[in-house]
């Protein structure tokens, strides 16, 4: 067994002044697997390594234990000096004297300096019982899949070509734009819907880097991180690609509110879209327009604010006002919701070209007059506490965006998570364009609900993030971390002794447990890049054949034994 | 050593991204603490398996602490939450078993809550050393810690 040199740090008297190095040095010292004890000033100042690693080559130490601060104190700074002078850091582990145990313990130097000696042994009994996680390296291809382009999926594909990885963009119409090609004026510019995205679909078609498939869909994906396995198809039949990074920007669809307000059964109850249409025939004809706001949003069932639906109703309704002679427009909302200064702007200027606001409440909701066809609107304004009645002839619903369910297969296939409402969930708050998936990354209303603006910028974010990881070319397993720095190791299946029983697939949060067939039974097998080392699958396993070699059950059985010896 | 300090011997599985960050912090404070306690650092409160508690109080632990992440904010896509699940069903088998299920304590916390974890630590070592010792009870052999 390799033999543990133990280097205890005094950090100027931080520690020694706490605790009696002088005593745990005669306790350790007697330790059978303790090599040599010795006591430095310091561990992190300049020299300090050079020493710490000629001791090591002086004893021939193979593995060393260093009595200092928390991980989180200078030991990255100690660490990295080590890596520097040629060190395996890998078999370098640090106990915790100092933040854990001088600082914490400082009015008791007897108890703090037992519980030094015990944290130290648990380390020794660590370091004794650990193994490696074999590390793999893997290729990663350099092309991308972008799923969806509309502005996001442009976006990302336009960025991820100009870095000059080759994309291939994917979607199920005829032509990019998505939901935008649907608008005839976008706000707040009041520009031709699609002509926001005319730079993108020219630079689309005269990159060669870019790939459109349209009319295509995705009919499977597998395998992970630098290598997915994709299979589209479209007009010409099935293409299969391999691909090392897919960009979701699937979007997302308008809720058509069938039975609300009376749509579906009366006659000129619209929803915004619909309106859009009609205007993109050129023909909107009306007196009065009414648009209700938060039409089947921010109730129990969707409680989200869809983000689109007040700076599209003050669109429309100032186009009502200036565009249709001699007709008036009312906006009923709960809150209008016009963040930044350039919405906020231009919910002014819809107040001033004489767009009308009354302000209901959620509990009493307008109510649609009229047999057939719209003839009224009855509101109960809460600002001044009448009920008014309004002579309409067109009631327009803003209804919100809805998840895609054709994206659902999508996500069921990449194995990532998608909300309460459907929409695709990002892997946590600060990391707000990638997935529980690696390589798989998420921008637009796919993800949540955006104006055609955010899905521009969120598109550009996702492109940022597959190239970092694209332009790696190759990546060892224990890099793809998601914490700082790298993982601690891989679970391990020991084919021998796992039962096949899927604890471990139920409970991995990445999907990186798989049950394979081997013979006549079945075994678990790891996704080593998946895999993110937490160890929720070694604690479920009833016979301990999942592991992580680095912990495993010998080292927390160890470690737990050691731990109270100094106080019997 | 005497009995009294062993009896409030707590061993706490702490996860290195939400509990032993708040440990540090302490530290940096100053924050004086029961030197009764002992700390494995784990990379998930989801790596603690039942079997590891049940061998801490057979190896001479008064009490054990599993201190991570809060539910819903865990570094590793919510694996505390099934680990809470499994080990609130292990304090049922504690309390039929007679060691007591107020002896396992699951605590959550983020990594600034520097005085969440030192309130934690105190508290359950004052509440372990309000209960009856272990060692009445344990075979003389788990208290040297054979196996």
């Amino acid at each position: 067994m390799a033999k543990i040199g133990v280097i205890l740090c005094n950090c100027f008297g931080e520690i020694g002044d706490t605790v009696n190095l002088e005593t745990i040095r005669e306790r350790l010292a007697s330790d059978p697997a303790v090599d040599v004890v010795t006591l430095r000033e310091s561990l992190c100042q300049p020299g300090d390594a050079a020493a710490v690693h000629a001791l090591i080559r002086e004893r021939g130490i193979g593995k060393v234990l260093l009595g200092a601060c928390s991980p989180y104190g200078r030991m990255e700074v100690v660490r990295l000096a080590l890596a520097k002078e040629g060190v395996d850091v890998r078999t370098v582990r640090a106990a915790d004297l100092r933040e854990g145990c001088a600082w914490v313990h400082g009015k008791d130097p007897e108890g703090a300096t037992r519980k030094a000696a015990s944290q130290l042994g648990m380390e020794i009994a660590l370091l004794q019982n650990m193994e490696d996680s074999r590390d793999i390296d893997i290729r990663i291809r350099r092309e991308a899949l972008v799923v969806g382009a509309g502005p996001a999926g442009l976006s990302a594909a336009c960025g991820l070509a100009r870095m000059g990885f080759p994309v291939h963009l994917v979607d199920r119409g005829t032509a990019p734009g998505g939901l935008l090609n649907i608008v005839t004026k976008s706000y707040p510019t009041d520009d031709p819907g699609p002509a926001k995205l005319n730079p993108l679909i020219e630079e689309m078609t005269r990159n060669p880097l870019i790939r459109f498939f349209g009319k295509t869909k995705v009919a499977s994906v597998k395998g992970y991180a630098g290598d997915f396995k994709v299979a589209l198809k479209g007009p010409e039949g099935s293409t299969t690609l391999r691909v090392g990074a897919v960009v979701l920007a699937t979007g997302a669809r308008l809720l058509f509110p069938q039975g609300l307000y009376g749509y579906g059964k009366t006659k000129n109850v619209i929803t915004q879209m619909e309106m859009e249409r009609q205007f993109a025939a050129g023909s909107v004809a009306c007196k009065s327009a009414v648009f209700i706001q938060c039409a089947g949003a921010r109730n129990a069932e969707r409680p989200y604010c869809s983000t689109i639906c007040c700076p599209l109703s003050l669109k429309n309704a100032m186009r009502i006002v200036e565009e249709v002679p001699g007709a008036e427009a009312w906006v009923l909302h709960r809150d209008i919701m016009t963040p930044g200064s350039v919405l906020e702007a231009y919910y002014r200027k819809a107040l001033q070209r004489g767009v009308r606001f009354i302000r209901f409440d959620a509990d009493r909701p307008p109510q649609v007059r009229g047999d057939g066809q719209v003839s009224g609107v009855e509101v109960f304004d809460v600002l001044s506490g009448v009920t008014r009645s309004i002579k309409t002839d067109l009631l327009v619903l803003s209804t919100p965006l809805v998840a895609d369910p054709e994206s659902a297969a999508l996500t069921r296939m990449l194995e990532i998570p998608v909300d309460r409402h459907g929409f695709i969930a990002e892997v946590y708050p600060i990391h707000p364009v990638e997935t529980r998936n690696d390589g798989v990354f998420i921008c637009g209303t796919a993800r949540w609900p955006v104006s055609s603006d955010q899905a521009l910028a969120q598109g550009e974010a996702a492109a940022v993030k597959a190239a970092s990881f694209l332009g790696r070319g190759t990546a060892s397993a224990l890099s793809m971390s998601r914490v700082p720095g790298p993982k601690l190791g891989h679970a391990q299946a020991n084919a021998d002794t796992c039962t096949g029983c899927g604890n471990c697939v139920a409970v991995c949060p990445y999907g990186a447990c798989k049950l394979q067939r081997m013979g006549q039974r079945s075994v678990s097998r790891v996704i080593k890049v998946r895999c993110k080392a937490c160890g929720s699958c070694a604690a479920v396993c009833p016979n301990g054949a999942m592991q992580i070699p680095e912990q495993n059950y010998r080292v927390t059985g160890a470690m737990i034994r050691r731990a109270f010896r100094e106080v019997r | 050593m005497s009995s009294s300090a062993a009896g409030t011997n707590i061993l706490v599985f702490a996860c290195r991204w939400c509990g032993l960050i708040g440990a540090d912090a302490a530290g940096r404070r100053r924050t004086e603490l029961p030197v009764s306690f002992r700390v494995i650092p784990v990379e998930c409160a989801g790596y603690v398996e039942p079997d590891a508690v049940i061998r801490a109080f057979a190896s001479g632990a008064a009490g054990v602490a599993v201190l991570g992440c809060h539910v819903g904010g865990c570094r590793f896509n919510d694996a505390n939450h099934p680990a809470l699940k499994r080990l609130e069903l292990l304090r049922t088998l504690l309390d039929a078993t007679g060691i007591g299920g107020d002896r396992l304590l699951l605590g959550f916390g983020t990594a600034h809550e520097y005085h969440q974890w030192a309130d934690t630590i105190r508290a359950f070592h004052k509440h372990v050393a309000g209960l009856p010792s272990m060692a009445s009870w344990l075979p003389a052999a788990a208290m040297t810690g054979e196996r």
